[in-house]
């Protein structure tokens, strides 16, 4: 799937980028080293309206809005299903716990400035990031309310800039955030009669639960956009490193306790969470894909010694045959010291090995970027 | 550390830092100039309801006005680039969203963001976005895309040469889409685009570095026309010497200084044959290897451009200058040594503090 729209950068100026991508350790062109993320602002709960919400703008000016929205919908009941609520109260109380939600109780848009909501690049993004919430069934189960309701949850993610770089991990992030303050009304009903709710906003309580002392107990995921150039792995790349990409991907990451905790009691989570703090915290892969990125598209750079335009003067001596087909010319040609020569064929399997293990190592990037989401103030 | 998430900047307030217009002596035209008279790029600006609209008397608290916003109605004044008066009145209209500029007493509106506007003998760099049979279309950042006929270029094998049809035929071996260049602004049309030239040793297709594109004018930030837009400096760290390219349209190219031919047997060579020689690698798209400490020092100078900017500073030779030789002395400090060339962030804002003595 294409990244993003074309790349309009010169033959030369990929080929440079490419070389000093290629060092070790690698040049990036903003000067950050390869682990880190440009910087961002992030404020939590900033649209009234919605249960939560978020926004995060990086230096560069990009900036992102996500609202989450949810309603009280009837449970489709399964076909095979065919209990009778009211007399067996203590039966359905076990099931409603261990019940599976289904992934059509999310619904989550994804808008571009200046790109369809139905084109090919806006649908990806939003399927790559509900494929990382969906993947464990760990958020739906959050939104059963009791085995005839539950939650439909709708979330609008905006990119308000134009996309000046690969808008994932900054969608990604501010969705983490936007889930993470989410708020849903407190239930005052019982068992599996009509949910009815305490009008009391001050006491609705997060769609990720918190402990005492206001630390989050579990957390969304967060997905990541890796890219290797040569043998070397940069994390969040900007829009003209990942021109020079060679293979890029989208690695999802959850944070394990999110999917353990969900069914336990709160007195558990508590002792769970403190264990788990002392031995760190443990991350699972929940996804990957491959972003294809435009360094495919871009056209080859020409090297000297078949450019006609090069070295006039020396034309004289057999430069005749040179000058006949100057367009089939430029099509292929050998690797050149110097010129840009677009990727082909797919990644190394040590590359892809080597950036899914960077990235999920305990204190790698996923793990600080989770810690840096922790200081995030939620309000 | 590899995020950093800061809370959000609140708006910071706008300083009021021009006097009525009635108490100040008539030979005021240095002030504003020399003061970096702009809105913050990113925080927010209080903007000031006008409350009394009967008797609107350019209002010297106004942090910024926006299109359609009465100025002033005083016939004392002359109105001036971004402002308009409207049929049937005399009052001075502003016409762009932005801050008021009085050069004693004309009166104008320096947008907070605009396009470039092309002006006859500009140097800017530009990116070619479409070729046609006889001319090129290049993006300078202004709001039409400028032209480049094939006319106005330096074809390979002397600089006198007839332009053939076989140029014609291979137009794209000499710019192809996406291909950077640098070049003079020859002329202009009536609707405000541009005609480029490259007709001359200094200009033509850019390779060897990295290219970074600022915003032009307004909010203090960007580049400025100055009397040098282009110049080869000393790199520190053992790398060798770095062009700078600072297009007027906010087009910026840093590049390892490549010794042309002409530089290189001008010292042996008359004048008749330079002009050969130098188109040789006029139309290459193939990079002279670049060592890494080079490689380094561009990154760096591209950095203290982004930085500069990021911090509403102006964008010239001094300012770069001065800003890379702090910057390699911020590097000495940092705990990662010399080799350390970030600077987004808080590094940017302590180099923007440095530089403006603050």
């Amino acid at each position: 799937m294409a990244s993003q729209q074309h790349v309009l950068l010169s033959p030369a100026e990929l080929a440079y980028l490419h070389d000093s991508l290629s060092l070790t350790p690698p040049l990036r062109p903003d000067g950050r080293s390869p682990t880190q993320y440009r910087p961002l602002s992030a404020e939590t709960g900033i649209l009234p309206g919605t249960n939560g919400s978020a926004r995060i703008c990086f230096a560069d000016g990009t900036e992102a809005i996500v609202g989450v929205k949810a309603e009280v919908e009837k449970t489709r009941r399964k076909w095979d299903d065919d209990t009778i609520y009211d007399e067996n109260k203590e039966e359905t109380r076990e099931e409603a716990e261990g019940a599976e939600g289904s992934s059509d109780w999310v619904e989550l848009t994804v808008e571009i400035p200046g790109f369809r909501d139905d084109d090919s690049s806006t649908v990806f993004l939003a399927a790559m990031l509900s494929e990382a919430l969906l993947a464990d069934g760990g958020f739906v189960r959050r939104l059963v309310i009791n085995r005839r309701f539950h939650w439909k949850v709708y979330l609008d993610i905006l990119l308000i800039s134009p996309p000046l770089s690969y808008p994932l991990p900054l969608l990604s992030l501010t969705t983490h955030l936007a889930l993470l303050s989410t708020r849903l009304p407190r239930l005052k009903s019982e068992g599996d009669e009509d949910p009815f709710f305490d009008d009391d906003w001050a006491a609705a309580p997060y769609l990720y639960p918190r402990s005492s002392n206001k630390k989050v107990l579990a957390r969304p995921p967060v997905t990541l956009l890796v890219m290797a150039v040569g043998n070397n792995i940069i994390f969040d790349p900007a829009k003209e490193e990942l021109a020079v990409a060679d293979v890029a991907l989208a690695v999802s990451v959850g944070d394990v306790s999110s999917s353990s905790s969900s069914s336990s009691s709160e007195g558990e989570e508590d002792v769970d969470m403190t264990a788990e703090e002392q031995e760190g915290r443990k991350l699972r892969l929940l996804s990957i894909r491959t972003v294809d990125p435009p360094s495919r598209l871009t056209p080859p750079g020409v090297p000297n010694a078949t450019n006609s335009a090069y070295g006039h003067a020396q034309v004289g001596e057999g430069g005749k045959t040179k000058q006949q087909m100057p367009e089939a010319r430029a099509a292929e040609s050998e690797a050149v010291e110097g010129v840009w020569k677009p990727p082909r064929g797919g990644a190394k399997a040590l590359v892809m090995a080597a950036l899914v293990q960077k990235t999920l190592q305990r204190g790698g990037v996923a793990d600080e970027v989770f810690d840096a989401l922790e200081g995030v103030d939620l309000g | 550390m590899p995020i950093t998430i800061l809370p959000p900047k609140s708006s910071r307030p706008i300083p009021s830092r021009r006097a009525d217009p009635e108490d100040v002596p008539s030979d005021s035209d240095s002030d504003t100039s020399s003061q970096a008279g702009g809105a913050d790029l990113d925080g927010d600006i209080p903007m000031i309801t006008t409350a009394n609209k009967s008797s609107p008397k350019y209002d010297s608290n106004t942090g910024i006005v926006t299109p359609g916003e009465l100025i002033t109605s005083d016939p004392q004044w002359m109105r001036g680039h971004g402002t308009y008066i409207p049929l049937g009145t005399k009052d001075i209209t502003s016409s762009v969203a932005g801050t008021i500029t009085r050069t004693n007493k004309l009166i104008s509106v320096r947008p907070l963001r605009a396009r470039y506007t092309p002006e006859v003998g500009d140097l800017v760099v530009g990116r070619i976005v479409e070729v046609q049979a006889k001319r090129w279309r290049v993006d300078v950042g202004s709001t039409q895309l400028a032209s480049l006929p094939l006319s106005a270029i330096n074809l390979p094998g002397g600089i006198l040469r007839k332009r053939t049809e076989t140029d014609e035929l291979q137009i794209r071996t000499f710019f192809a889409e996406g291909d950077l260049l640098v070049a003079e602004v020859q002329q202009l049309f009536q609707d405000g685009g541009a005609s480029l030239h490259t007709r001359s040793l200094k200009y033509g297709k850019l390779r060897n570095g990295v290219f970074v594109a600022v915003t032009g004018m307004g909010g203090g930030g960007g580049v400025v026309r100055s009397r040098r837009q282009v110049w080869t400096m000393d790199a520190a760290n053992g790398a060798g010497q770095i062009d700078v390219v600072l297009g007027v349209n906010g087009y910026v190219w840093i590049s390892k200084h490549v010794e042309t031919p002409a530089e290189v047997e001008n010292k042996t060579m008359g004048i008749t044959n330079m002009e050969e020689n130098v188109s040789a690698t006029m139309y290459s798209s193939q990079n002279d290897p670049i060592d890494s400490d080079t490689m380094r020092e561009i990154v760096r100078l591209r950095g203290v451009v982004t930085a500069l900017v990021e911090n509403s500073l102006r964008v010239d030779e001094d300012m770069v200058v001065r800003g890379y030789q702090e910057a390699v002395e911020m590097a000495l400090l940092s705990s990662k040594g010399p080799e350390d060339v970030y600077l987004g962030g808080e590094r940017g804002q302590q180099l923007a503090a440095a530089l403006t003595g603050v």
